[in-house]
């Protein structure tokens, strides 16, 4: 074979096998959709969301739940995007290189990575006993730790993508680094910074770990912070290891309300970044 | 090749002989040694920067051009390792020295860099940006600096009716206009240019090139540029750098028809850099 046939059977061989690669994994994702839609759909109505969580058969819906979860994430993230903001600021503003800085980034690495159901143990340890129950301040609180480190890590790397010569023109006009970063580099960055967060809500909404051992779960309607309060992911998780029919196609609906709106709210934010752009 | 440091540059004639009637000298370069780490960029460096001229620094890549410039708007203090010894003569001051406050010589010694640097917002806010730094101006009079800054960089035609559409939409070209015209706005007394064209077309180049020949009026300007031919066109005053060592310095007119260093004509003909 020639060299210039066997280069181009190379090139068609490697497109081939990665576009093949590329076709599974969508294949996956599309399969997953689809099954959720299926079985979700149907069970969505719209006592789903004016119902409260009810024994099997007296026709519940999510109501508590899913309000527990907004309350829940919405805290999470008041509480975690301006430390997490803050931190991934430090690190590619002032961190470079130096111990501090690697130390910090080395600690967040290992708390992206940590299993979630460490994270709601440890809330469980500073929360929970020492204040004598479950709460939804202890599942704020632990989602507020899945948040952080998220936020940290895309905040850095945003950053670092900003070009050093922006920095320097601002401060050749003489602004002060406060003023640097505040108005240039955040600025430059703002669509890929909004989108970690976004990333970090998206994670927040789906972990049921953490909420295990810190809010636990309430079937009955409690806007109380400090009493065991309701969300999605542990009523999914309730609901769908149940026997009952109805339970466990609540668990679908459930299944597919925070899929859609996780999903709602990225096309929704990237409609905003554009038109600001 | 004789390589023996010269002893004796006699700046003060060249720079009388460039620029009858004599100017006054802007900054003073006083025994300036320059250390990246371990790395002595600069060495023993003794210069004069007459004011309201155009002074060039030419030299291949890794002179020391680029450092100097840097080093006089302090932009080598935002990097921990890098280290100036001597002085800076700026209207008496020493610009070395930790008295004075960096975002004041910065608002004072402005600069312009090599690639076009647009801030990710509107044209008027990237002017206003620098102005409200350093001083607090009513509307109306913000209106008037940013027209008479963009005047002055001669990119008002272009850009008066798209003032609040974002900068970034603008040709290189422009976009380095605008920048110019964001660091006249603060107002400085000198500007640093530093590879000011280098990416640019030849009639941006040219645009650029006639309004540095205008600015020369009211500021001072630096310019480093690797174009020998842009030095000679702009520069009142030409200084010629090699491995950290400033050689020659003389009217642009001269050094480029008559140089004194065997190292300077080399350059300048095209046998090494």
């Amino acid at each position: 074979m020639s060299s210039l046939a066997r280069r181009r059977a190379t090139d068609y061989t490697v497109k081939a096998i990665s576009t093949a690669f590329a076709a599974l994994a969508l294949l996956l994702l599309a399969w997953i959709l689809w099954t959720l839609v299926i079985r979700g759909l149907p069970a969505l109505g719209p006592h789903v969301f004016t119902r409260m969580t009810l024994p099997p058969g007296a026709g519940g819906g999510l109501l508590n739940a899913i309000v527990g979860s907004l309350i829940q994430i919405g805290i999470a993230l008041v509480v975690g995007t301006p430390i997490g903001l803050m931190c991934g600021t430090f690190l590619a503003e002032q961190g470079r290189n130096t111990q501090v800085g690697n130390a910090v980034r080395f600690v967040n690495d290992v708390l992206l990575s940590a299993p979630s159901i460490l994270i709601g143990l440890f809330v469980y340890q500073i929360l929970v006993m020492p204040f004598g129950g479950f709460s939804g301040w202890a599942g704020a609180v632990a989602l507020a730790i899945i948040v952080i480190p998220v936020v940290v890590r895309t905040t850095e790397d945003m950053l670092n993508l900003v070009p050093i010569g922006l920095r320097e023109a601002a401060f050749a006009l003489g602004a002060p680094q406060w003023k640097v970063v505040t108005f240039i580099t955040w600025r430059a960055a703002r669509a890929g910074i909004v989108t970690g967060i976004l990333l970090a809500v998206a994670r927040a909404a789906g972990e049921t770990a953490p909420l295990l051992f810190t809010s636990l779960g309430n079937n009955s309607w409690s806007l109380d912070m400090n009493s065991p309060m309701a969300s999605l992911p542990i009523a999914i998780y309730q609901y769908a290891a149940s026997p009952f029919e109805d339970w466990v196609a609540l668990a679908w609906a459930g299944a597919l309300i925070i899929t859609v709106g996780v999903l709602t709210l990225n096309i929704l934010s990237r409609l905003v970044l554009a038109k600001m752009k | 090749m004789n390589f023996a440091p010269e002893t004796s540059i006699d700046i003060a004639s060249a720079v009388n002989r460039a620029t009858a009637p004599s100017a006054e000298s802007k900054l003073k370069v006083e025994k300036l040694n320059f250390f990246y780490g371990d790395n002595h960029a600069l060495k023993n460096i003794n210069f004069e920067i007459p004011e309201k001229r155009v002074t060039a620094m030419i030299g291949p890549s890794g002179c020391g051009k680029s450092t100097l410039l840097r080093i006089f708007n302090r932009m080598y203090q935002l990097y921990p390792g890098q280290r100036a010894e001597g002085k800076i003569l700026f209207d008496g001051a020493d610009l070395l020295s930790k008295d004075l406050d960096s975002t004041v010589v910065r608002s004072r010694i402005g600069m312009v860099f090599q690639k076009p640097t647009p801030f990710p917002m509107s044209i008027y806010d990237n002017i206003a940006f620098g102005v409200r730094l350093h001083e607090r101006l009513s509307k109306a009079q913000m209106d008037e600096r940013v027209e008479w800054c963009l005047r002055k960089a001669a990119i008002w035609e272009e850009t008066k009716d798209r003032l609040h559409t974002s900068a970034l939409g603008m040709s290189g070209g422009q976009q380095q206009r605008l920048c110019i015209a964001r660091t006249i706005a603060v107002r400085p007394e000198v500007i640093l240019l530093d590879e000011p064209t280098s990416a640019l077309d030849p009639i941006s180049t040219s645009k650029i090139e006639d309004l540095i020949d205008e600015l020369k009026q009211e500021f001072t300007i630096v310019i480093v540029t690797h174009n020998m031919q842009q030095a000679a066109r702009c520069a009142d005053i030409t200084s010629f750098f090699y491995l950290g060592e400033l050689i020659e310095v003389a009217a642009s007119n001269e050094i480029f028809t008559n140089p004194r260093e065997a190292r300077t004509r080399d350059y300048i003909t095209g046998r090494f850099g």
